[in-house]
């Protein structure tokens, strides 16, 4: 009896095997369409799959199949395609990525391409072109663009007696607002700052670095810029709400703060129209980030912009990504996504489209602030294969002076220090 | 309790005095019980909360609004039932592959002496010793040139290769090895006297008195094929033949993830597993048979 | 029984050439039995576990940033840089201060539950389930739960804390406190794990010979430590091998909490060897540094391995 069982178990497997082996959808991705790596979920994904049907409705030769790719594991499974030679025909990479990825030589160099007429190349946001281009080399199209701002809760500044931050409002203003609306009692925090040492960390502390007037590297890119006195009085700024003011909660996993906010413990964030949708339960107003009084950085913000990549498997197939990609990022297309995901546009002459921003706001409170932010981002980060070294380096001395740990003149010196080794040897 | 007449051995005695209804174990089991399913609990009650509730922290554990249409909605983003299949799929027959290949393999280890034997066992048990995010990319490298050379079936994006590499593990070799070494040898002796054959002795002695190791094994392994993410992520290209884990994936995106749709996604994704483990365990019962050996 | 083994026994005494070419003959078809039955396991274990690492091995002597074919053979100079990096060591601290408290530690708890769920009580099947389904749920849910618990000013622990009057605590924020919230989540995560392993054993002891020991007038802790902890071995070799091996490689939990901080305070050698590989684009360091655990796992299971021919006690 066991016998017959087992014997039919392992016939049963070996057929199943068989089964699977030979029967899965004759093998990969489509041989004649092209494949899109992506990771858009929700909004965003019913968005860009009524695109892509869109398109594959008018151009039944050159379909588009996607395969969803987890951003945060995109870079193992595409580093590990392009090693094995089975790289898709177009991929989304963070924009902190370009520099290295750049280097890929699968990756085809659309300088010329962006320049075709009709593309308009310049209407992309100078954030987006900076990120998309590595050495003078155009190596991706802008495939998202954000920037960060101040998002503050109206009932609990209302509650605090404080009139809510206005355009031209500075980071005094800031601390002591956020002083008023720190309340241990009720466990409630003026603001937060998320302390995973990764570029999360960075590059909130680069935007108030920039607003300071300061710099991250020199204009050639040799040297550290940060160790100076508007690096010091950006670290001083945050330093002081964490462990003076105490009115800074920290977030070591990333994972809490917007939740936090939601919940109405937390007076203001610094955080991007990402978030909006996942405040529903506040009545939230958005500001641009404050300046720094007596210098020349302004309400500067920083942008995180993403790009299509595409590769190359082959002349056909690259110029069918090509269109394909012209055709997503144009003008209608592109306000059709922004309209139903709240993404900001990544053309810049959209933010003057007519009814663009009112209805953009009607379905996210608060996007249109997010939309003309982007004027103010004027500069993008370095774009070198080592600042993944510097951003470590700037993320330890960060978290580092977050925690008490060390005084941001000497914490300031010595990741100079670092960043000069990493340039140097990099 | 009025004392006994005939004086009665300790053991009995103490087993007199305690006069609960139930057994004192309950005391320690359900504490320890709560502590354990306490992220399960909350894995639920996530997921039928509609998305402003789930999005609070701290997490909101007595819900105002059940929204028990989490469920069939988070089976529309994407074909799940398609995943499930495939999933499925590999982890039955990765559990047979198993099953039979380690018993095989992990009773030669445990009772034959053949040359290399110490040797091939250190090897065996070195390829758990590095970590999957380096060997990974050999690992695809090899895939795809079986998938060319030896047989589509096996290659990259095809199910195959998600079934192969674990149709034999060293887990399973290792855990049975262990086990068939605690058999007394006797039985065996015995029938190879009688003039079993070897296969015989493992198929007719060995195994039937492995019911516990054989089903923890299968319960392991199918727990550990059912949610593995990482080789599949890397393996498959389209998304007919992605499996649950990769299919729960597409809830979690870069900025924001959909919580009460990921978490019913992971109930459902867990039920099986469940239903495996309670099936599983009456097994884990031995038969009355191997409770003793006449005399010993 | 015993007649026809100790005719066995008299067989093989013999030198008789009739006798001495039977056990020849009966020691080559061991050989040929043993390989033939670990063959097809071994092959596909070796194919998908061997190759892998000695291709691993050659690109720990390379400077590879997965980007390019171009990898030039470096030599030795990715485990010099091991040898200089401040993180290295820190890796290395922590990799082996939890590895080992997690080990003993779900030992003790397993083993501790397994014996509690060996019985048929009421509801055992209930019991039984709650420890598998700590095995069955996702890391990431594992992890935003006890993110949750651990949390400094809304967490459950600091809030019973402050009930019996500890002071508040930072926890994941602080650099002495987030590794111990590692381990304690991680152990809870294989509990279960522990749990089925030594259930399995447990069943695997004769009732005649706990009778036995009782009737011998042996107490319930004496029986436990003389019968069943050393018939237990066989399980505890297997438990402290495996959760060592998996210990030492710890990575997912400290990728969905930490990302290895504060401060690199939970950096553990695979979660920094993935961050060399993935964001900084350094693979060939990446394989250096993973050759160097690889070498440290050999040896600590080989030790272990060792110490078990005392310890471990198989019933044959």
């Amino acid at each position: 009896m066991r016998r017959h069982w087992l014997s039919t178990g392992m016939a049963a497997a070996l057929v199943a095997f068989g089964l699977a082996a030979c029967g899965s959808g004759g093998g990969s991705s489509a041989s004649t369409g092209l494949q899109i790596w992506e990771g858009y979920t929700g909004a965003e994904a019913t968005a860009f799959k009524h695109l892509l049907s869109e398109w594959n409705a008018a151009h039944p030769s050159e379909k588009v199949t996607y395969l969803f790719v987890n951003n945060d594991n995109s870079l193992p499974k595409l580093l590990t395609a392009v090693r094995g030679g089975s790289q898709p025909d177009i991929a989304y990479v963070y924009g902190s990525w370009a520099p290295n990825v750049a280097q890929i030589p699968q990756v085809v160099n659309l300088t010329q391409v962006v320049q075709r007429s009709g593309v308009n190349w310049t209407d992309f946001w100078v954030g987006e072109r900076d990120v998309a281009t590595v050495k003078g080399k155009v190596i991706g199209i802008p495939a998202l663009v954000d920037n960060l701002a101040v998002v503050y809760n109206k009932a609990l500044f209302a509650q605090a007696g404080l009139s809510p931050p206005t355009p031209n409002w500075t980071w005094t203003q800031f601390m002591a607002d956020a002083k008023k609306l720190t309340n241990p009692a009720k466990k409630q925090f003026g603001t937060a700052y998320v302390t995973p040492g990764s570029e999360d960390t960075v590059w909130h502390w680069e935007a108030l670095l920039w607003e300071a007037g300061g710099q991250i590297l020199n204009s050639s890119n040799t040297q550290a810029a940060f160790n100076s006195p508007a690096g010091l009085e950006a670290l001083n700024t945050i330093r002081t709400m964490a462990v003076t003011d105490k009115s800074m909660y920290l977030d070591p996993t990333d994972s809490e703060y917007a939740n936090l906010f939601n919940s109405g413990k937390i007076g203001m964030l610094v955080t991007g129209p990402w978030d909006l949708s996942g405040f529903p339960n506040v009545h939230y107003g958005v500001q641009v980030m404050p300046s720094f009084a007596g210098t020349n950085g302004g309400h500067q913000t920083i942008s995180g912009p993403d790009n299509w990549v595409i590769f190359n498997n082959g002349a056909s197939r690259v110029a069918a990504a090509e269109q394909f990609l012209l055709w997503m990022t144009a003008e209608p297309q592109d306000t059709y996504f922004s309209l139903h995901t709240g993404d900001l546009p990544i053309r810049a002459s959209q933010e003057h489209a007519s009814g663009f921003l009112q209805q953009m706001n009607t379905a996210l409170p608060g996007v249109d602030t997010f939309v003309s932010n982007l004027n103010n981002v004027k500069q993008a980060r370095p774009q070198l294969a080592t600042y993944p070294k510097i951003s470590q380096i700037l993320g330890t001395m960060i978290v580092s002076v977050l925690l008490g740990k060390s005084q941001p003149q000497a914490a300031l010196a010595s990741a100079a220090q670092q960043v000069n080794q990493a340039l140097a040897s990099g | 309790m009025s004392a006994p007449a005939i004086p009665i051995p300790a053991a009995a005695a103490r087993k007199r005095r305690r006069r609960l209804p139930f057994s004192p174990w309950h005391l320690v089991l359900i504490p320890a019980t709560l502590v354990l399913i306490f992220p399960f609990a909350w894995l639920l009650i996530t997921s039928v909360e509609t998305s402003s509730e789930a999005l609070r922290f701290p997490p909101l554990l007595t819900p105002h609004h059940l929204e028990f249409s989490n469920y069939p909605q988070a089976l529309q983003g994407a074909p799940f039932g398609r995943f499930f299949i495939n999933s499925a799929v590999v982890a039955v027959t990765v559990v047979i592959g198993n099953l039979v290949l380690c018993s095989l393999a992990g009773y030669a280890f445990a009772r034959y002496r053949f040359l290399g034997r110490g040797l091939l066992f250190a090897l065996i048990m070195a390829t758990l010793m590095v970590p999957f995010q380096v060997t990974m990319i050999p690992q695809f490298i090899i895939t795809k040139w079986l998938g060319v050379h030896l047989l589509a079936g096996v290659g990259i994006n095809h199910i195959g290769a998600l079934i192969l590499p674990n149709a034999a593990t060293a887990f399973g070799v290792f855990f049975l090895r262990q086990f068939f070494r605690t058999l007394p040898i006797e039985y065996e002796e015995a029938a190879r006297v009688d003039g079993a054959s070897r296969l015989k002795v493992l198929w007719r002695i060995v195994l039937p008195l492995s019911g516990p190791a054989l089903s923890t094994l299968a319960a392991l392994t199918f727990l550990d094929s059912w949610n593995n993410f990482l080789w599949p992520l890397i393996a498959i290209t389209s998304t007919n033949n992605m499996t649950l884990p990769l299919g729960l994936a597409t809830f979690q995106g870069a900025h924001s993830t959909e919580w009460p749709l990921l978490m019913a996604g992971n109930v459902m994704s867990l039920a099986p597993m469940m239903v495996i483990f309670f099936v599983a365990q009456r097994y884990f019962v031995r038969s009355v048979a191997a409770t003793g050996i006449a005399g010993a | 029984m015993l007649a026809p083994v100790a005719a066995l026994r008299r067989q093989r005494r013999q030198p008789a050439t009739r006798a001495t070419r039977h056990r020849d003959r009966v020691r080559a078809s061991e050989q040929i039995a043993g390989w033939s039955f670990v063959t097809p396991g071994v092959v596909i274990i070796m194919l998908f576990g061997i190759v892998p690492i000695v291709w691993s091995a050659v690109m720990s002597f390379q400077q590879n940033n997965l980007l390019t074919g171009n990898t030039p053979f470096v030599g030795v100079s990715n485990y010099r840089q091991m040898v200089h990096d401040p993180i290295v060591a820190q890796a290395i601290s922590n990799t082996l201060v939890y590895t080992a408290l997690f080990v003993p530690g779900t030992m003790l708890v397993g083993l501790f539950l397994a014996v509690a769920m060996n019985r048929q009580i009421r509801f055992i099947s209930v019991y039984r389930t709650a420890a598998y389904a700590t095995m069955a749920i996702s890391t990431i849910s594992e992890a935003l739960v006890f993110i949750w618990l651990f949390d400094p000013s809304y967490g459950i622990v600091n809030y019973l804390f402050s009930l019996v009057g500890i002071g508040q605590q930072p926890f994941l924020n602080s650099t002495s406190e987030a590794l111990y919230v590692i381990i304690i989540m991680t152990i809870w995560g294989w509990t279960g794990f522990a749990v089925v392993i030594y259930l399995a054993a447990l069943q695997g002891i004769p009732k005649t010979l706990l009778e036995a020991a009782a009737i011998d007038g042996a107490g319930r802790w004496a029986t436990f430590r003389r019968v069943t902890l050393p018939l237990l071995s066989p399980a505890s070799l297997f438990l402290l091998v495996w959760l060592t091996i998996n210990a030492l490689q710890l990575f997912d939990e400290v990728y969905l909490s930490t990302a290895g901080g504060p401060l690199n305070s939970t950096s553990v050698l695979v979660y920094y060897l993935y961050e060399q590989a993935f964001t900084n684009f350094n693979f060939g360091y990446a394989s250096a540094i993973a050759y160097f655990l690889f070498v440290v796992i050999i040896i600590v299971t080989a030790v272990q391995f060792w110490g078990g021919r005392r310890f471990v006690h198989y019933r044959s």
